[in-house]
């Protein structure tokens, strides 16, 4: 298990020119990112362009890094506005509906042996989140994968606190109709 | 869709109160709430802890892909993190031709890099050097223009062959090519040693890395090899592209390998630890094959380095190897002759991660999990 570094030590780091703490900050975000960036792109190498372009940004300004309030935030944003200029440039502004967007979230259970959950219900678990609609899907995994505020989501995405709220709502709800499902079953 | 006995505003209430708490955005009253809706709906007890214990495995951090992904990274954007100190760089450009006989095509660089402070030796045979005086004055030279390219132990280099493909090699390594006809049908180096490659992509070229004991072919990729005569086994770690293998001695067997995987090959018939691998599986009969393990590349979970790949991040990193292989690694790594005197230390296994350090501190944190002791002389150490 990763546990993930202070981030505004990582800064401090970064601003020294320290390529280790870099490496640590790329490795600590690249997938999230990567997850993030494809929903929009459906594209493995412009993705992983895009989120080269978010990092060397970092890099080059390091010498002032530490003045981004919250660096987690800004490298969604980030993410998200670079990926937006380049669906533009490509014509493809349609992508940046957030109806569109095709998030693949982690398995529920990526370890099910340590679960006490049955194969059977993992893959419940696993249909429900993926038919989950669009938007709602992007916000459930920005919130329980990323691990951003329901603030820092409706900054990110451009809406408000409580349509955050009413999804993730939605979300869990019809991730329980799943569970529910598979008990009477068995 | 689940049904519930209770009235849908209070259901509701429970989906955005448990939301709330799981994403530690309720307050103490909310949590209250939710507390006493669950106790006079005892049914929602079931959802509310299958949902948290599956909210909870958002701690397992995948970080699959991304050290390669950073590996990319850093090349994409190289002069920004190498910092060049003294560059000497003797460059020719141009294809290969004919007219220019091109000693000097390869683009050999000097450099000293920040990240990767590879102290680079070049060493380039006589033969070549003789070649290119040669070459002006007759035409039928169409002979050996071998460029060698030789570090020694307790160097790394890095090379730009003349297709653009770059290699960086390994301490006590050496890569060789023939310079006239490298990159017209084909591009052919030989490996002796271990080197991180990245080919340049060209389908009508394939690039081929004879080894000892096995040839890789490629089309362009990224690719680890390591193929030291005094090591035990020969081996190919892939991290982006394709590359097919075919053994020395089973030429019609050809392995393809998948991006992060590895292949190895005992170099004497020993044994070599197949666990949580796919075998593929000598012949049963009474000659004598090396044995093969193709196996996943993966990240060490808690320090995220890929073994295969550390050192051209400059990082001397062994993972539980023994301190006879170990002992080896540094000889080479800091060019001092390493013995162990002891012959019962040779088995103790070892994980350690060492940058920038020096041999003397490498020894002394190695001591401090499995205690030994080391004499240390002007170029060499006596572990005892």
């Amino acid at each position: 298990m990763n546990i993930p570094e202070d981030l505004s030590h990582l800064c401090e780091r970064i601003a020294n020119d320290d390529q280790l703490a870099y490496r640590q900050l790329f490795i600590q975000f690249y997938n999230k990112l990567s997850r993030f960036v494809m929903g929009f792109t459906k594209s493995k190498e412009l993705t992983e362009e895009i989120v080269s372009d978010v990092f060397i940004n970092i890099w080059r300004r390091r010498k002032n890094i530490e003045e981004i309030k919250n660096l987690k935030l800004y490298l969604y944003v980030s993410a998200k506005n670079i990926t937006f200029n380049y669906l533009k440039k490509l014509h493809r502004e349609n992508l940046t509906d957030l109806d569109l967007v095709e998030i693949e979230p982690e398995d529920p259970f990526a370890d099910p042996g340590a679960a006490m959950i049955t194969r059977e219900m993992n893959l419940k678990l696993k249909a429900a989140i993926n038919n989950l609609p669009p938007r709602c899907k992007l916000i459930f995994t920005l919130i329980k994968e990323d691990g951003l505020t329901y603030k820092q989501t409706a900054q990110l995405l451009n809406i408000s606190e409580s349509t955050v709220e009413n999804q993730l709502s939605i979300a869990l709800k019809r991730i329980s109709g799943a569970i529910r499902y598979t008990f009477r079953h068995n | 869709m689940v049904m519930l006995n209770q009235n849908s505003s209070s259901q509701n209430q429970f989906w955005s109160l448990l939301s709330k708490k799981l994403s530690k955005e309720a307050s103490s009253e909310e949590l209250q709430e939710l507390q006493s809706i669950l106790l006079n709906n005892p049914d929602l007890h079931h959802h509310a802890d299958m949902l948290t214990e599956m909210w909870q495995q958002r701690a397992v951090n995948n970080s699959d892909g991304s050290e390669a992904a950073y590996i990319r990274h850093i090349m994409k954007h190289k002069d920004e993190f190498f910092v060049e100190e003294n560059p000497i760089e003797i460059n020719s450009d141009g294809p290969v031709s004919e007219t220019n006989p091109g000693f000097f095509r390869t683009l050999i660089s000097k450099k000293r890099f920040t990240v990767f402070s590879f102290l680079a030796l070049i060493v380039l045979t006589t033969g070549s050097i003789y070649l290119f005086t040669k070459k002006r004055d007759t035409k039928l030279t169409a002979v050996q223009a071998i460029s060698s390219i030789v570090t020694k132990n307790g160097n790394r280099t890095k090379i730009v062959l003349p297709d653009g493909s770059q290699v960086w090699l390994n301490a006590g390594s050496n890569l060789d090519y023939n310079n006239s006809v490298f990159n017209k049908d084909l591009r052919e180096v030989t490996l002796n040693g271990e080197a991180y490659f990245d080919v340049t992509r060209n389908p009508e070229k394939p690039f081929i890395i004879h080894t000892k004991k096995m040839d890789i072919k490629v089309l362009g990729t990224v690719f680890n090899v390591r193929s030291y005569s005094d090591e035990k086994i020969t081996e190919a770690a892939l991290i982006k592209g394709s590359i097919e293998v075919t053994l020395k001695d089973r030429k019609d067997q050809k392995i393809i390998l998948k991006p992060n995987e590895k292949i190895s090959i005992a170099n004497e018939e020993l044994k070599t630890e197949a666990k949580q691998s796919k075998i593929i599986p000598a012949k049963n009969n009474t000659v004598r094959i090396p044995q093969i393990v193709v196996k996943e590349l993966k990240p060490n979970p808690t320090s995220n380095i890929i073994g295969e790949i550390a050192w051209t991040q400059n990082k001397l990193y062994f993972e539980d190897e023994n301190l006879e292989d170990i002992a080896l690694r540094m000889e080479r790594w800091f060019g001092k002759k390493v013995t162990i005197a002891n012959e019962s230390l040779k088995n103790i296994h070892y994980t350690g991660n060492f940058e920038n350090e020096t041999i003397e501190d490498v020894l002394s944190y190695l001591k401090l999990s499995k205690s030994f002791n080391f004499r240390l002389g002007n170029d060499n150490v006596v572990i005892y």
